[in-house]
C-alpha cells in the first residue's frame, strides 16, 4: 500500500502541473500539501524559465515563424518551469480560448497567444478576456478583421458567448439568444488588426490590435436585457457578471482538473457531477472579483479533489502524456538537441499543439482514446520507460535496489507500481504483472551480472506498466 | 587615432546597404550566428538554422556586394558536418574554422569549402540512422549524441567563438567551462585564461571574442553582461559595461570586434542594438539599424507580388520594423573598414561606414 502523504502529493503534481519525478515528489511531500499548494498558486514566488539559455542554445525560438518550434518550445517549459500550475493553466486556456496556426499561419503569433495566456492565466478573468479580445491572433482567427459597421460578420461575437464565456447553457435554460449574438459582434465592430509585415523576405512583424472608432458601430444594442451604445468593453463587463460565466468556468475547471465530465456542447441538459464544489467555484469568482485563481484554491482544497475516487480516474491528454512522462523519466531537463521529436508528439496521439481541430477544441476524457491513439501512448511512454540509461529510470531502479537484497516478484511488482505512480491496478493485471515476474524468479542485486538483470527485468516491467489501461489515466 | 569630444559623439556611421534575406538556402541566411571576413569583399555566413529544417544548416559564402558564391556544409556528425554551429573564422591561408557547441569541436575547411579535419578527437561522429525509424518531416534526422565533452587543457565544453591571430594562434571561448583557451591551427593546446564568476578577468558563458590591432583579446562577457579585454598572455586590462538596457549597459552581448582606430562594436543581442564604444570604454553611440531592401529582397518580393502590398501597408504604419536590428548577433570590420552587422532574426547583414572625420556637434 502507498504511502498515502506520497500518493496524494503525486495526484496533486500530476493534476496541478505535468507530474515530478519520485525526487520530486518526496520532497514536496515532506514539504507538505498546504504549502506545495501556495507555491503552485503564487507562481511569481517561483523562479521562472532562463529565456537568455533557451535563446542562446535555440536562437531560432525568437519570433519564429515555424510552428514547430513554438510547440518545442513550449514543450521544453512544460518540462523544466517551476511554475507548473501556470503552465498547466497555460494548457487549459489554449485548449478552451481556441485559435489555430492552420488558419493563422504564424508560429509566433501563436506562441504570443500562448504567453499571453501563461502571464494572465490566473489573473482576473474580466482582465484575460479583455486580452483575448485584443489578441490580433485572435481577431484574425475569428474573423474579426472582416466585421465592419456596415457589414457585420458574427463569428468572434458567437464563439466569445458560446465558447469563451457563457456557455449555450446551463439548468436546461438558454444563456443567450440570437439577438445577443448580434448585438454582441456589433459591439465588436472596429476592433481590428494594423497591418503587418509579410514572411517574405525579412519575417513576419509582430501583430497588432487596432481599435478602428471609424468602423464601429456605436448605436444602441440590448445585450443579455441590458441596452446601450455598447462597445466591445461594455459587452466584457456584462458577461463576467453573469451567474452563466461562473457556471462555464467553474465546469470546465472540474473537467480539466477533478474528473472528466460531459463535454461542452452537452452542459444546458446535462448537470455537473458535483453541483456542491462547483457552487463553491462559482462563490469564489464573485466573491474575488472574477479571480481565476481563487475558484483554484476552493478546488485543490476540496475534499473531492483529494479524496481517492478522483485520482486515475481521469484520461491523460496527449500533452499530459508526454510533458508528464519526460518529467517522470527526466529527460530534456536540460537545453540540448532532440527535443523537436518529442514535441511532435502529441500531435500524433491526436493533439496538435496550438492547431485544435475547431474553436470548440478537443474533446477530452475517453475521447482522447483510439485505437490509433492507444498504440502512440503506449509506445511513447513505455519507449521511456524502458530506457534505463535515462536519469529518473535509474533514479527508480536504485529506489527499488534499495527496498531489499532480494526482491520477490509480488514485492517487485508492488514496487514498481508504487514508484511510477504510486499507480493501482485492478487484480486482474497486477496478477499478470505478478505472472510474468514470477518467471525469471525473486530479484537480486548482488553482483555485477544480477544488477543488470534487476535494471533489464525492471526497465521491462516498467514498459509492462506503462502498457496497462490504468497508466492512461491520471 | 580618435579624438574625444567631452563625452558627445565624435564618430558618424553612415548606413550603405543591406546583404540577404530570410531563406533557406541559395540567396539569403537562415538563422545566422556569425561571419568571417574574407579578401575580395568575401563573407562566410554561419547558418544556424533549427532542429526542424536542417536543411537550413550550412555555410554561406557571399559578397558584400550581394553576390551569391556558393554554401558548404551540412547538418549531421559526420565529417565536415555541424549540428550547433556558433562561429567562425579564417587563417591567413583563407582556412575556415568552424566552432560547433554540440559536437564540441573546431572543423576546418579550405576556402572552397573541401574539409581538411577536425579537433579536438574524441567524438567523430558516426549516428546517422534514426533509431526510431521514424521519418521526420524535413529531416530532422536523428538524435545525435553530444561531442565528448570536458574541462582538462585542450578539452572543450560548448565552444562559443573563435578568433585566429596574425601568428596563427586560435583564441576559443570555451563557454561552459568559463574560460579562453589558445590552440595551435591544428588544435594544441597553447594555454587559457579566465575562470567563472564576475570578478575582473572573470567570465559567465563567453561568447564572442574579438582581437585588437594591438593583439590584445576582447570577449564578450555574455551572462555578465559586459565586454572584457585581456592582452594575448590573458592578463585582465578592463571590463566595459553592466547589466541594462541604457547607454553603456548590455543585455547579453554576443558579438563584439574592434576596427583599426581601436573603437569597439558590440553586438547587444537581447536590446537590438550596436553599442559602439572608444578604445577607453567610453560609450560613444548606438546603432538601431536602418536596413533598405537589399537587391535579394526585391528579387524575393518581385516572385510574390501578393506580399509587396502587404509589405506597402505595413511599411506605411510602422517603417522603423524593418529598418531595425533584430537580435543582433555577429559584427565585423571588413578590409575597407567597414561595419557589417549580422541580424539574427532578419537574415541579413546591414553594411555601414564610418566616416574618416570626427563630427563636429
Amino acid at each position: 500500500m502507498a504511502d498515502e502523504n506520497i500518493a496524494l502529493m503525486a495526484h496533486l503534481l500530476r493534476r496541478s502541473g505535468f507530474g515530478a519525478s519520485r525526487d520530486e515528489i518526496e520532497a514536496k511531500a515532506a514539504q507538505g500539501y498546504q504549502q506545495t499548494l501556495d507555491d503552485l498558486l503564487n507562481p511569481e514566488s517561483q523562479p521562472i524559465i532562463e529565456e537568455d539559455l533557451v535563446f542562446r542554445y535555440n536562437p531560432s525560438y525568437w519570433q519564429s515563424a515555424a510552428i514547430e518550434n513554438n510547440v518545442q518550445a513550449w514543450l521544453y517549459t512544460m518540462i523544466n518551469t517551476p511554475r507548473q500550475l501556470q503552465e498547466k493553466m497555460c494548457l487549459f486556456w489554449h485548449m478552451i480560448f481556441c485559435a489555430g496556426h492552420s488558419k493563422i499561419d504564424s508560429g509566433y503569433e501563436m506562441g504570443r497567444m500562448v504567453a499571453m495566456f501563461r502571464e494572465h492565466g490566473m489573473g482576473n478573468f474580466r482582465d484575460l478576456i479583455y486580452r483575448l479580445s485584443t489578441s490580433p491572433g485572435m481577431m484574425y482567427y475569428l474573423d474579426n478583421t472582416e466585421s465592419h459597421q456596415v457589414a457585420v460578420n458574427e463569428n468572434y461575437g458567437r464563439e466569445l458567448l458560446e465558447l469563451f464565456s457563457l456557455g449555450a447553457g446551463k439548468d436546461e435554460e438558454f444563456n443567450y439568444s440570437e439577438d445577443d449574438v448580434k448585438a454582441c459582434a456589433r459591439a465588436f465592430t472596429g476592433w481590428n488588426n494594423a497591418p503587418a509585415y509579410p514572411p517574405f523576405p525579412y519575417g513576419r512583424s509582430p501583430w497588432e490590435f487596432r481599435f478602428d472608432p471609424a468602423d464601429h458601430d456605436d448605436g444602441e444594442k440590448t445585450f443579455l436585457g441590458e441596452t446601450g451604445p455598447w462597445n466591445g468593453d461594455d459587452i466584457l463587463d456584462i458577461i463576467c457578471k453573469q451567474p452563466a460565466t461562473a457556471r462555464f468556468l467553474a465546469r470546465h475547471l472540474y473537467n480539466y482538473f477533478v474528473a472528466d465530465d460531459a463535454q461542452i456542447p452537452a452542459w444546458r441538459l446535462t448537470p455537473p457531477q458535483n453541483l456542491d464544489l462547483i457552487q463553491e467555484m462559482e462563490k469564489a469568482y464573485f466573491d474575488s472579483g472574477y479571480d481565476i485563481t481563487e475558484m483554484l484554491r476552493v478546488l485543490f482544497n476540496s475534499d473531492t479533489f483529494k479524496s481517492e475516487s478522483v485520482r486515475f480516474a481521469k484520461v491523460k491528454s496527449p500533452a499530459e502524456v508526454v510533458a508528464g512522462t519526460l518529467r517522470l523519466v527526466e529527460e530534456h531537463r536540460e537545453i540540448k538537441l532532440g527535443l523537436f521529436q518529442h514535441s511532435q508528439e502529441p500531435k500524433y496521439m491526436g493533439m496538435d499543439l496550438m492547431n485544435p481541430p475547431t474553436v470548440e477544441g478537443w474533446h477530452t476524457g475517453r475521447e482522447w482514446i483510439d485505437s490509433g491513439t492507444l498504440v502512440e501512448r503506449i509506445n511513447y511512454a513505455s519507449d521511456l520507460l524502458g530506457n534505463t540509461e535515462l536519469p529518473g529510470v535509474k533514479g527508480l531502479i536504485n529506489r527499488l535496489m534499495s527496498r531489499g537484497d532480494s526482491l520477490s516478484p509480488e514485492t517487485f511488482v508492488d514496487g514498481c507500481l508504487d514508484l511510477i505512480g504510486p499507480i493501482t491496478v485492478d487484480d486482474g493485471t497486477r496478477s499478470e504483472l505478478v505472472a510474468h515476474a514470477q518467471k525469471a524468479g525473486d530479484l537480486r542485486h548482488g553482483s555485477s551480472s544480477e544488477q543488470s538483470d534487476f535494471t533489464r527485468r525492471t526497465g521491462e516491467m516498467f514498459q509492462m506498466i506503462a502498457s496497462t489501461a490504468e497508466f492512461q489515466f491520471e | 587615432m580618435s579624438t574625444h569630444f567631452f563625452g558627445l559623439n565624435d564618430r558618424s556611421f553612415a548606413y550603405s546597404h543591406s546583404v540577404g534575406r530570410n531563406e533557406f538556402s541559395g540567396t539569403g541566411f537562415r538563422n545566422p550566428v556569425d561571419m568571417a571576413v574574407g579578401d575580395n569583399d568575401v563573407m562566410y555566413v554561419v547558418n544556424r538554422g533549427y532542429e526542424y529544417r536542417t536543411d537550413g544548416v550550412h555555410i554561406s559564402v557571399v559578397t558584400l556586394s550581394e553576390e551569391y558564391i556558393t554554401e558548404f556544409g551540412s547538418y549531421g556528425a559526420g565529417p565536415g558536418q555541424f549540428v550547433w554551429p556558433t562561429s567562425i573564422a579564417l587563417d591567413a591561408q583563407g582556412n575556415v574554422y568552424l566552432a560547433d557547441e554540440w559536437l564540441n569541436r573546431i572543423s576546418v575547411f579550405n576556402g572552397e569549402g573541401e574539409f581538411l579535419r577536425s579537433w579536438p578527437d574524441g567524438f567523430d561522429g558516426g549516428a546517422s540512422d534514426d533509431a526510431s525509424g521514424r521519418m521526420i518531416a524535413y529531416g530532422s534526422g536523428p538524435d545525435i549524441p553530444a561531442g565528448k565533452s570536458g574541462s582538462g587543457d585542450g578539452e572543450l565544453d560548448r565552444p562559443a567563438g573563435i578568433v585566429i591571430s596574425k601568428d596563427g594562434t586560435m583564441f576559443v571561448t570555451d563557454s561552459r567551462n568559463h574560460r579562453v583557451q589558445k590552440f595551435t591551427l591544428d588544435g594544441k593546446f597553447l594555454g587559457k585564461f579566465g575562470t567563472f564568476g564576475s570578478g575582473p578577468g572573470q567570465l559567465n558563458m563567453p561568447w564572442g571574442i574579438a582581437l585588437g590591432k594591438e593583439g590584445n583579446v576582447f570577449v564578450a562577457d555574455w551572462r555578465n553582461d559586459r565586454i572584457q579585454q585581456f592582452t594575448a598572455d590573458g592578463k585582465w586590462l578592463a571590463s566595459f559595461g553592466q547589466s541594462g538596457d541604457g547607454v553603456g549597459q548590455f543585455n547579453r552581448p554576443n558579438g563584439v570586434c574592434v576596427d583599426d582606430d581601436g573603437d569597439i562594436y558590440v553586438a547587444d543581442w537581447l536590446n537590438n542594438r550596436v553599442q559602439v564604444l572608444a578604445p577607453d570604454g567610453r560609450f560613444v553611440t548606438a546603432l538601431k539599424g536602418d536596413h533598405v531592401l537589399s537587391q535579394w529582397g526585391k528579387d524575393k518580393l518581385n516572385s510574390n507580388p501578393d506580399m509587396i502590398r502587404q509589405r506597402a501597408l505595413a511599411y506605411s504604419h510602422n517603417p522603423g520594423y524593418e529598418k531595425s536590428f533584430n537580435h543582433p548577433c555577429a559584427v565585423k570590420i571588413d578590409g575597407q573598414g567597414r561595419l557589417a552587422v549580422l541580424d539574427h532574426f532578419g537574415g541579413r547583414i546591414q553594411v555601414y561606414t564610418k566616416s574618416k572625420d570626427p563630427v563636429l556637434v
